[in-house]
């Protein structure tokens, strides 16, 4: 099952975890759910480090800007 | 006639010189003003005085040949360059000087001594004030400031003079600002006579270049040297340039008529690239820096909130399943206490059930009965007998008691009545 771009993704995280709170997730789901939850959040986590690596590499480049005078 | 004496040609010139001298002599020396018609310079100056406003196509207009002596002209000339003064036709001007007849060619001259500089800086003034009258009443002095400027001037027409202090002096500023200036020069004298028509030129064809602006650099100088930047062409050519103006003239005096009609004027060639570089610094800082820095800002933000939430959900993930789990061991752990306690209760219940039927067989039990003495009769083949009808008269039967049996024949049936 694909997952969607960043906002869907948090999305469905936070369905799966507000199911959670309220007490919604049958032993037999909670494995599913887990598992899905897990994949969102790593997927997240993935993203987010492309997303640091690339702005740790632009950044600089932005500072120089940031800092001429 | 015979009585008057006759004078040679010469002594005719004696006789004038000597009259001449009397009256308008070095020794009676006088002003005389007049306009410039004519002027020539070789070492001395010549000038043709007329009255002022005449025509040349009036031929009885009465002219001075006057001449300056290198003399007196050198000191007066570098005084009138000073001040931006120069003799050409047209300027009317008060000379101090003294009659001279020239015998040979039998013409009067004068011989100029002294120039009243004050009055031709006065005329020089007050012709400035037409010139900028003219520009005004032609809407001139508005035009070229009324020209849009790039926000970012990053293409530079210049009219200057390349090798001098002041085009080093602007060219030096753009150059060491780090912006990615590009240059065009058009090239002019800044002085002289030739210089008007090359700074037209110039504005010309700068203008057509589609550069950001155009400056207009000069170093310092004398009001002489300067001149050039007082002149009308000048003055219209900028007025009439689509292009903004900029004027950097390191003049110490008035300001030039170049810089009234420019769009913005500096006082140096090196103040005009300092207000060229704030202004690209100036669009740098807004339009780069700035949002340079709330871009760096934004993402470090973005990325710690986003940080912090994939952190936050994973915690609560983890938490949210151990609960779970923990509910689900719970529930069990009670199921199960729940049945071992019923068991117990069950089986308690199944073993007084059993003792009860144990006791209600107990009273069933042969050997208590046939020691109550109930007797069990058998047939020879081991049946039971229950009623009259399983044996026959003359059978002979088995006896068991509780001590043992014996043998019996029936010998008479009685049946019961109910």
């Amino acid at each position: 099952m694909t997952i969607g771009d960043w906002n869907e993704a948090a999305t469905e995280l936070n369905e799966i975890v507000s199911s959670f709170d309220e007490g919604e997730v049958s032993v037999d789901d909670l494995f599913v759910k887990l598992e899905r939850a897990t994949q969102i959040i790593e997927s997240l986590e993935a993203r987010l480090d492309a997303t640091k690596a690339k702005v740790e590499e632009l950044a600089p480049r932005i500072a120089r800007a940031a800092e001429s005078e | 006639m015979a009585d008057e004496p006759v004078l040679e040609v010469g002594q005719f010139y004696e006789l004038v010189t000597f009259q001449l001298e009397a009256a308008l002599g070095r020794r009676h020396p006088r002003w005389v003003r007049g306009e410039v018609a004519k002027v020539y310079e070789k070492t001395h100056l010549y000038l043709d005085l007329v009255d002022a406003g005449s025509t040349s196509n009036d031929a009885k207009r009465p002219v001075l040949n006057a001449h300056c002596w290198a003399s007196q002209w050198n000191p007066l000339k570098r005084k009138l360059a000073d001040d931006g003064v120069t003799l050409k036709p047209g300027v009317i001007i008060s000379c101090f000087g003294y009659v001279d007849l020239y015998a040979p060619q039998g013409r009067i001259g004068f011989t100029v001594t002294a120039i009243d500089v004050e009055g031709l800086l006065g005329d020089v003034a007050r012709r400035r004030q037409e010139l900028i009258a003219r520009l005004r009443d032609d809407g001139l002095l508005e035009a070229n400031k009324n020209r849009p400027l790039s926000p970012v001037p990053l293409r530079v027409g210049l009219v200057a003079s390349p090798g001098t202090e002041g085009y080093s002096d602007f060219t030096g500023q753009l150059l060491k600002s780090g912006f990615g200036f590009e240059i065009l020069l058009a090239a002019t004298a800044v002085q002289g006579e030739a210089a008007p028509a090359q700074i037209v030129s110039a504005l010309e064809a700068l203008d057509q270049n589609g550069v950001d602006l155009i400056c207009v650099v000069r170093g310092g100088g004398s009001k002489g040297d300067l001149a050039c930047f007082d002149d009308e062409r000048v003055a219209r050519a900028i007025a009439a340039s689509s292009t903004p103006v900029f004027t950097g003239i390191g003049h110490t005096g008035d300001e030039s008529i170049a810089d009234l009609v420019a769009h913005t004027k500096s006082i140096t060639p090196t103040k005009l690239g300092e207000d060229i570089v704030n202004l690209v610094a100036q669009w740098h800082e807004r339009n780069v820096r700035v949002p340079a820095q709330r871009i760096l800002g934004a993402t470090e933000a973005i990325l710690d909130e986003a940080t912090e939430y994939v952190g936050e959900r994973r915690r609560t993930m983890i938490f949210a399943v151990r609960d779970r789990l923990k509910l689900e061991e719970r529930h069990l752990r009670a199921t199960r206490e729940r049945l071992v306690l019923q068991s117990d209760h069950l089986l308690s219940a199944a073993g007084q059930m059993l003792t009860s039927v144990r006791q209600l067989l107990g009273a069933y039990d042969p050997v208590k009965r046939l020691a109550q003495g109930w007797a069990i009769v058998t047939v020879a083949d081991g049946r039971v007998v229950r009623r009259l009808e399983d044996v026959a008269l003359g059978d002979v039967v088995r006896v068991r008691l509780s001590d043992g049996t014996f043998a019996s024949t029936v010998e008479q049936k009685d049946g019961e009545r109910s």
